[in-house]
């Protein structure tokens, strides 16, 4: 595997404080990533996961407060078969696990049941919008999503807000998800944000991207009006 | 006093008198006491040490000239005990200025000649002094140690100020009842000089009481009901306790001023303890708003001149009881308020937090850190407190007293001569010595005897010249304070500890005080631990190579760049790597061991303290290259923290390998500095944001349930980029229109834009902002 970021924070990837491992490599190629330095699959260090359940383990001391391991990308998700084992030991060890995904392995489900705390975005609704903006369509995350509520696997949905491509879509949302069982669901919005915007090699494409209060009002409101449970992290 | 003023008009008058107090571009009151002294010297020749002091002191109170500011709400000043010097704020402070020689007479130089103050006159007062036994002691202290001083393999020096008085008796019985207890206390030189001593603080009140009666004659009706609200306080406060909290401020601060005074010019980094503890029991019915009021007039006083030269004086609030209860109350808030209003260079305020620190108080203390520009507390761990000194023999009782004389060193209010800033020692410079078997890499002198020996011994070869350069170092320090003793501090000794046990403070042969102890600044633990690792990488690759090595220092790697990258890859502190977190362990206790077997002239341990107050810059730039990679007199690392660009995978890591460090042997105290990027605290409120400050830094580093050891007591942040001061320093008008930009340099608070560029620049440098994100 190879890993282009690690770091800790409190409560923003999960619950306590956490180590944050960015994996290298992403099938996404979203224009307001903040870190884009992660796209390349080679980004940064090579390390093997033996290495990397050592180095984890050493940081027992800082998963304080129910905290432990949080892996986020790039994409996570595209080291499927080096993360399965290495979550399957991190359980072994006691320590908690939790993954930031787009949503985008079909065998997601595959390592749920050694995932503690699944964080995964759904940006957009209409699979044609988001494939304009990312390179990849919405039909797996779609699956993956209809799966852990017929499955009752309590998933945390991120959905970054962004004037120009979704923040005016709050219906579209709505309407897909309470089609599905939502009761072990909740839901955050981040708003548009550039702090990774000096990152960007190429020239940073976003422009006029930031949300309005009003923008992100209607989307609190419709989706309380809908019974879905939108909390903030 | 409140009472007198609309809403805000007390403040507005506290930051109208910081403004006089910042205009004064001469601090000449010193130098005028010290003319009295020697004037008068010859009356009290006769006299034994502590009488002679003691009417010394009354003669110069008796005849300092005085006045009071139409905005003053309080009398009194310590402007007349200080000089202008202080090399941090002093604008031509440079770090190649280092002088291995604490010079007593330095002082003279900082008086600029005028009229008033020809050279003649100044150089008669200096003439005198030069004469007195302490400078002639000093002079062969430094004369001896010479050869380690000049290079800085340890320094030593006579330690003024850096105590805490503990006021309480004096503000809750009065002058009267302490100086009867004094005469009570026997027939003794010490008692009789402690008498005379604290009858000068009556001496100032009558003097400063004709002078409102003076403004009276000529003052508006309003300002003569603000005057004689203060003429009836002086009454109150002659010779009896305070009453109220006007009082008890009032009565504080004279006592402060005679304090000083008997130290003019050199009695830096005084405590004032905990004093929200000190001054609630006189709040009655006084609300916070109405306690700020007086606390912002309070904190003016402790400002001196134009660039607030009474560096170091620390104010604490918060902490816990010998049970863990917080001892916060309503004054500690108010003292919190009355700082982030006032914004002043100094005094210094610390916060005492412990498991039971209230949620409230991490949330009030969110406005400080994330303001940029504004003062933020340096923060103690009280509970690892309790337990680093029970551990090193403090009575459990004494340990809610805990206050900080100077930067950070914990010592006991009232009860504990710390002698702090003794001695400094010098650990890559020693490392050096050996290295090259006792010549020095910046001059190529000879500078110290070593016995040959291997590269693999490294570790017994530095083990073994450390024992001796301590033995040398422990001599020289102790001469110091001997040395220093001939001058008494009959007052200071009072509010020590001294009417119980009979003695000076400052005694070489009968303790004071109820603990005493000398301190050891040691220098460079992070840059000895990386060295060391890296020498081991070194001797995997080339074995039985030392030349090739010492050749590569003594050209700070020019022709040896690949050996210079070999070595910067070795593993470095702060990256929670165990081999090097480790190494940074055993050193820090050896040496810690080390210095407290070594005794000072009361035979008592010396203490090691961690510390380095800027000296990282100044001994660094007398070290050479050192094997860890650092190259020819760049900095060390500061205090126990990574050597500058060395840590790089941010907080939590750097936080994992401080968490190995034996903080329970370093009961002199130790510098921990966080630069901290503010973009990563986002919450919307200033006290949300202090709420996620204790998430993410203060409790990992304080409260660290997995900590096996004693955790972490120290800490200080600044909260910014370097971006930010750079634009701070290129357009300051609009960036800081006051003229005040608050930053923290270890202990002290400073007006960023006071600073010499040198500091200015290691602020900067060392935010090192890498070694701190979040993700």
């Amino acid at each position: 595997m190879y890993v282009f970021g690690k770091g800790f924070n409190y409560g923003e990837d999960g619950p306590g404080n956490r180590l944050v491992i960015h994996l290298s490599g992403c099938n996404m190629r979203c224009k307001w990533c903040s870190n884009p330095n992660g796209f390349s699959p080679t980004a940064g260090k090579r390390v093997t996961a033996e290495e990397m359940l050592d180095e984890i383990l050493s940081c027992k001391p800082m998963f304080f407060g129910g905290g432990g391991v949080t892996f986020t990308g790039g994409e996570a998700t595209l080291w499927h078969d080096e993360l399965k084992p290495l979550l399957i030991s991190l359980k072994k060890e006691g320590i908690h696990t939790a993954l930031e995904t787009n949503g985008t392995d079909e065998r997601l489900p595959e390592l749920l049941p050694y995932v503690d705390y699944l964080m995964m975005d759904f940006k957009h609704y209409d699979g044609e919008t988001l494939k304009a903006f990312t390179g990849m369509d919405n039909g797996v995350v779609k699956e993956n999503f209809a799966y852990n509520c017929r499955r009752q696997i309590p998933q945390h949905i991120r959905i970054p807000l962004i004037n120009g491509f979704n923040a005016d879509g709050a219906e579209g949302f709505v309407a897909f998800f309470t089609k599905h069982d939502t009761s072990l669901t909740d839901f955050e919005f981040l708003a548009y944000h550039e702090y990774g915007r000096e990152k960007w090699q190429t020239e940073y494409q976003m422009k006029n991207a930031f949300i309005t209060k009003e923008q992100l009002t209607k989307f609190n409101q419709a989706f309380a009006n809908s019974g879905l449970k939108v909390i903030k992290t | 006093m409140n009472e007198l003023f609309t809403k805000g008009e007390m403040i507005a008058r506290a930051k109208e008198l910081y403004l006089e107090e910042r205009a004064l571009k001469r601090l000449d009151g010193w130098f005028i006491a010290k003319e009295i002294e020697t004037e008068k010297e010859g009356e009290f020749s006769h006299l034994p040490p502590e009488e002679k002091k003691a009417r010394l002191l009354v003669e110069v109170l008796k005849n300092i000239p005085l006045s009071i500011s139409d905005n003053a709400m309080f009398v009194g000043t310590q402007r007349d005990a200080f000089a202008r010097s202080y090399a941090l704020i002093n604008p031509s402070f440079t770090v190649e200025g280092f002088s291995g020689y604490c010079d007593p007479l330095a002082i003279y130089g900082d008086i600029e000649p005028n009229e008033e103050f020809p050279a003649e006159r100044i150089q008669k007062v200096k003439a005198q002094t030069a004469k007195s036994e302490t400078v002639k002691k000093l002079n062969a202290v430094y004369k001896k140690a010479e050869q380690d001083t000049k290079e800085v393999l340890f320094f030593v020096e006579q330690v003024t100020g850096h105590v805490i008085p503990d006021f309480r008796p004096a503000l809750k019985y009065g002058v009267d009842a302490i100086i009867k207890q004094a005469k009570e206390g026997g027939d003794t030189d010490f008692y009789k000089g402690a008498a005379i001593a604290l009858s000068g603080v009556k001496v100032l009140i009558e003097r400063y009481q004709a002078i409102i009666s003076e403004h009276l004659t000529t003052a508006t009706p309003t300002r003569a009901q603000e005057l004689l609200k203060m003429q009836e306080t002086l009454t109150a406060i002659c010779g009896g306790g305070a009453k109220n909290m006007h009082q008890a401020m009032q009565l504080y601060l004279l006592l402060w001023q005679v304090m000083c005074m008997e130290q003019a010019p050199n009695p830096y980094a005084f405590s004032l303890g905990n004093v929200d503890r000190i001054f609630e029991p006189y709040r009655g019915d006084l609300t916070r708003e109405e306690v700020k009021e007086l606390f912002c007039h309070f904190l003016v006083f402790f400002n001196v001149g134009d660039r607030s030269w009474a560096i170091s004086q620390n104010v604490l609030v918060g902490g816990r009881d010998e049970r863990g209860n917080d001892l916060s109350n309503e004054t500690t808030y108010a003292v919190m308020d009355a700082y982030y209003e006032m914004n002043l260079p100094q005094p210094i305020l610390s916060v005492k937090l412990h498991a039971n620190t209230p949620k409230k108080m991490y949330r009030e203390m969110g406005k400080f850190f994330f303001t940029p520009g504004v003062l933020t507390p340096s923060l103690f761990n009280d509970d690892s407190l309790f337990e680093v000194l029970q551990k090193n023999g403090v009575d459990v009782k004494d340990i809610p007293d805990t206050a900080v004389a100077g930067c950070q060193e914990p010592l006991i209010m009232g009860q504990d001569s710390g002698n702090t800033t003794n001695t400094w020692l010098n650990l890559p410079k020693i490392l050096e010595t050996v290295l090259t078997g006792g010549y020095s890499l910046i001059s190529g002198e000879k500078l110290t005897e070593e016995t040959p020996y291997t590269l693999k011994d490294i570790r017994t070869a530095f083990y073994t010249a450390l024992e001796k350069t301590l033995d040398r170092m422990v001599e020289a320090g102790n001469g110091c304070s001997v040395a220093l003793s001939d001058w008494k501090v009959p007052f200071l000794s009072s509010f020590m500890g001294g009417l119980t046990y009979g003695a000076d403070a400052r005694d070489p042969k009968k303790q004071g005080t109820k603990y005493n102890g000398s301190g050891c600044l040691i220098h460079g633990l992070t840059v000895l631990a990386d060295s060391f690792i890296a020498i081991d990488r070194f001797n995997e690759k080339y074995p039985e190579n030392k030349e090739l090595l010492v050749n590569a220092l003594k050209n700070n790697f020019v022709g040896y760049e690949d050996l210079h990258a070999f070595l910067k890859e070795a593993p470095k502190f702060g990256n929670n790597i165990k081999e090097v977190d480790e190494e940074a362990k055993e050193i820090a206790l050896r040496v810690s061991q080390m210095v407290r077997s070594r005794k000072n002239y009361l035979g008592n341990p010396f203490r090691p303290d961690y510390a380095s107050p800027s000296t990282h810059l100044t001994y660094g730039y007398w070290v050479g290259a050192t094997p860890d990679g650092r190259k020819s007199r760049e900095m060390l690392g500061y205090g126990v923290d990574p050597l500058y660009g060395d840590a790089s995978n941010g907080l939590g890591f750097r936080l994992l390998s401080n968490m190995r460090l034996p903080f329970a042997e370093f009961n002199g105290g130790y510098a921990s500095h966080l630069g901290i990027d503010p973009k990563f605290f986002r919450a919307e409120s200033l006290e949300d944001k202090g709420e996620a400050f204790y998430e993410n830094v203060v409790r990992p580093l304080f409260f660290n349930e997995y900590q096996t050891g004693v955790n972490p007591f120290y800490l200080y942040v600044n909260v910014t980029t370097p971006e930010t001061l750079r634009k701070v320093l290129a357009n300051p008008q609009k960036y800081a229109p006051s003229g005040v930009y608050i930053m923290r340099i270890h202990g002290t608070f400073v007006n960023f834009l006071d600073l010499s560029p040198d500091i200015q620049q290691d602020i900067i440098k060392r935010l090192d902002l890498s070694s701190t994100s979040i993700a």
